[in-house]
């Protein structure tokens, strides 16, 4: 017995062109895939429809397919003007919210992850386990006595109040570590110092530029956490004119299982205040993956 | 690498803003939870007044916290591995899967995490009502009755497929994208020694995911022990939902309900032990110990 025979090869040769590899599974995995699928698009399918529809229509007509007459440009009327068309001021609102959570939270991680990656310290590495430790901890259990501290502070009520307990995103520290690990070479470092670069020279002109990636990655996580946020701004802002759009279609909601129901309303609103998250999820895409495939190889 | 006073320069930054707004309320709400608050006499406001570990006992001793501790823990026991099987089955499939609209299903199964939980629980809600809900409206036409989504043990199953739809994509992501991190030489070499399809997955890809698969389920412990969006708005869309069906509802309606915030801070203290204590166990079970390099 030693080398294979030729049969025994031929046997193999066999087997592997027979199988050839996604051809006969192929169905079954479709299936699998595209009923997933479905049951994904489901509840954006059903808003899309729905939009259409004024109140009637949405009991008398099959939630799954159109009704007609359209009512859409009725619907997207009622949504802007309501209350003195308050729902602008809560898309605004989300929108600096989260916009001022990206830039914030880009800038204090980048310059963190610099300095846990490229700088040895004192308490580097306990310091580093402690911050990390942190994601383990349910967010919810910080935001009451958040709330306590902003009341002190006098910042209920105002931006900052949704803002500044925003900006702590422990994993978008590790993610920015890890992009400055790989992304600029201690080599590169140590030339650009030879050359008479300082530490600031260093991480703003030679540094940043490549870790490009890194910084969209973190900007767009915590900007689409920031949106998606309701516990938060449903403790520390009261006031209507302050709501993110989250928040003020929770309190319509509400409202709408009174005596006047708006479903219309909502349900438009809703898909507008999705709409900015999915087109920067199709347009930004790779970014995303970037961030999970980092998050799940050093995982 | 060296030692340089500039480190604490890049780092300050996060620093502050960690230590005011992670630390510094993290002691506040221990110092908070000493604190019980009393009527000392009749006719004067209550005040807060130190009272040890009252607050921990009364906890403790709590019927309806510790019921929803209870509804939590069955839930993830439920909910985690079935979330995380169908999101690993999705990601060997879609690993497999070498047709053209392998973009356009990448881009769906994650479609549902970007969603606000707020927008999902609510178009979820919305499929679920009496009156909307297209399922109700087929079950009557093929001559069925109306499903209740609210009542007792179905609610947990209408909250739980709320979270299973908006996560279930996001890891099944996770493990894809770790998969594709795995060399094709290693099926390519499997193949030629004659393992079929399912023994690749079996034996090459699921163990080479564990630490990711392990990773995902923390997160997802830890996003079990939060829910808060999801039954907070089908209750707000006027459905029954009991005021200890998560704790996180619970410790909310402790304070802002009741008013009480030294003990809804204790309640918080409390889970947020609870759960670095499951999140340590799932670490160790997995093999791993110390600090993450």
């Amino acid at each position: 017995m030693t080398a294979p025979s030729v049969q025994q090869r031929e046997v193999r040769l066999m087997k592997r062109t027979r199988k050839r590899p996604g051809e006969r599974m192929n169905w079954t995995l479709i299936l699998v895939l595209g009923l997933f699928a479905i049951y994904c698009l489901l509840p954006l399918w059903w808003v899309f429809v729905n939009m259409f529809k004024d109140n009637p229509q949405l009991f008398s007509s099959f939630g799954l397919w159109f009704s007609s007459p359209s009512h859409l440009l009725e619907n997207l009327n009622t949504l802007f003007t309501r209350e003195d068309g308050i729902f602008w001021t809560w898309l605004r609102n989300s929108f600096i919210y989260a916009g001022f959570t990206a830039v914030l939270t880009t800038i204090i991680c980048a310059l963190g992850g610099y300095g846990f990656s490229k700088y040895n310290f004192a308490g580097k590495g306990p310091l580093f386990a402690l911050i990390l430790g942190t994601i383990m901890v349910p967010s919810t259990a910080l935001v009451l006595p958040i709330f306590l501290l902003m009341q002190k502070l006098e910042l209920i009520n105002t931006i900052w109040a949704v803002i500044l307990p925003s900006i702590i995103n422990p994993f978008g520290l590790y993610l920015m570590r890890v992009f400055w690990d790989s992304g600029l070479p201690d080599e590169l470092m140590e030339a650009a110092r030879i050359d008479g670069a300082g530490h600031w020279t260093i991480f703003w002109e030679i540094g940043l530029p490549l870790v490009r990636g890194g910084l969209v990655t973190v900007g767009l996580f915590s900007f689409v956490a920031s949106w998606n946020n309701f516990f938060l701004p449903l403790v520390v802002v009261s006031k209507t004119e302050l709501f993110p759009m989250t928040l003020g279609l929770s309190v319509w909601n509400t409202i709408s299982t009174g005596q006047t129901p708006i479903y219309p309303v909502i349900i438009l609103g809703s898909l507008i205040s999705i709409l900015p998250l999915v087109i920067g999820f199709l347009t930004l895409g790779r970014f995303w993956q970037g961030g999970l495939g980092a998050g799940a190889v050093k995982g | 690498m060296k030692n340089s006073r500039a480190a604490y320069f890049f780092i300050a930054p996060f620093i502050l803003v960690f230590t005011a707004f992670y630390l510094v309320p993290v002691g506040y709400a221990v110092y908070l939870s000493l604190f019980v608050r009393k009527r000392i006499a009749t006719g004067q406001a209550p005040q807060e007044v130190f009272s040890g570990l009252d607050n921990y006992a009364r906890a403790f001793s709590d019927s309806e916290f510790l019921r929803s501790l209870a509804n939590i823990v069955v839930f993830g026991v439920v909910q985690v591995p079935l979330m995380i099987g169908i999101a690993l089955l999705l990601a060997l499939a879609l690993d497999s899967y070498k047709g053209i609209a392998l973009k356009f299903f990448r881009t769906v199964f994650y479609l549902p995490y970007t969603l606000p939980t707020i927008i999902a629980g609510l178009l979820w809600g919305y499929l679920y009502s009496k009156d909307l809900s297209p399922f109700n409206q087929i079950s009557l036409a093929l001559g069925g009755g109306k499903i209740d989504f609210f009542s007792g043990l179905a609610l947990f199953f209408s909250i739980g497929n709320i979270v299973t739809w908006t996560w279930t994509g996001y890891n099944m992501i996770t493990l894809y994208a770790s998969l594709q991190n795995i060399s094709p030489d290693l099926y390519e070499a499997a193949r030629i020694d004659g393992a079929t399809g399912w023994q690749i997955s079996r034996f090459i890809k699921i163990p080479l995911l564990r630490p990711t698969l392990l990773l995902t389920m923390i997160f997802s412990v830890i996003g079990t022990s939060q829910i808060f969006s999801e039954p907070f708005v089908l209750r707000s869309s006027g459905n029954y939902v009991p005021d200890n069906i998560t704790p996180n509802i619970y410790l909310y309606l402790t304070a802002s309900r009741d008013g009480n915030f030294s003990y809804a801070a204790t309640l918080a203290i409390i889970l947020a032990l609870i759960t670095f204590a499951f999140s340590g166990f799932f670490l160790k079970a997995a093999g791993f110990s110390g600090e993450r390099k």
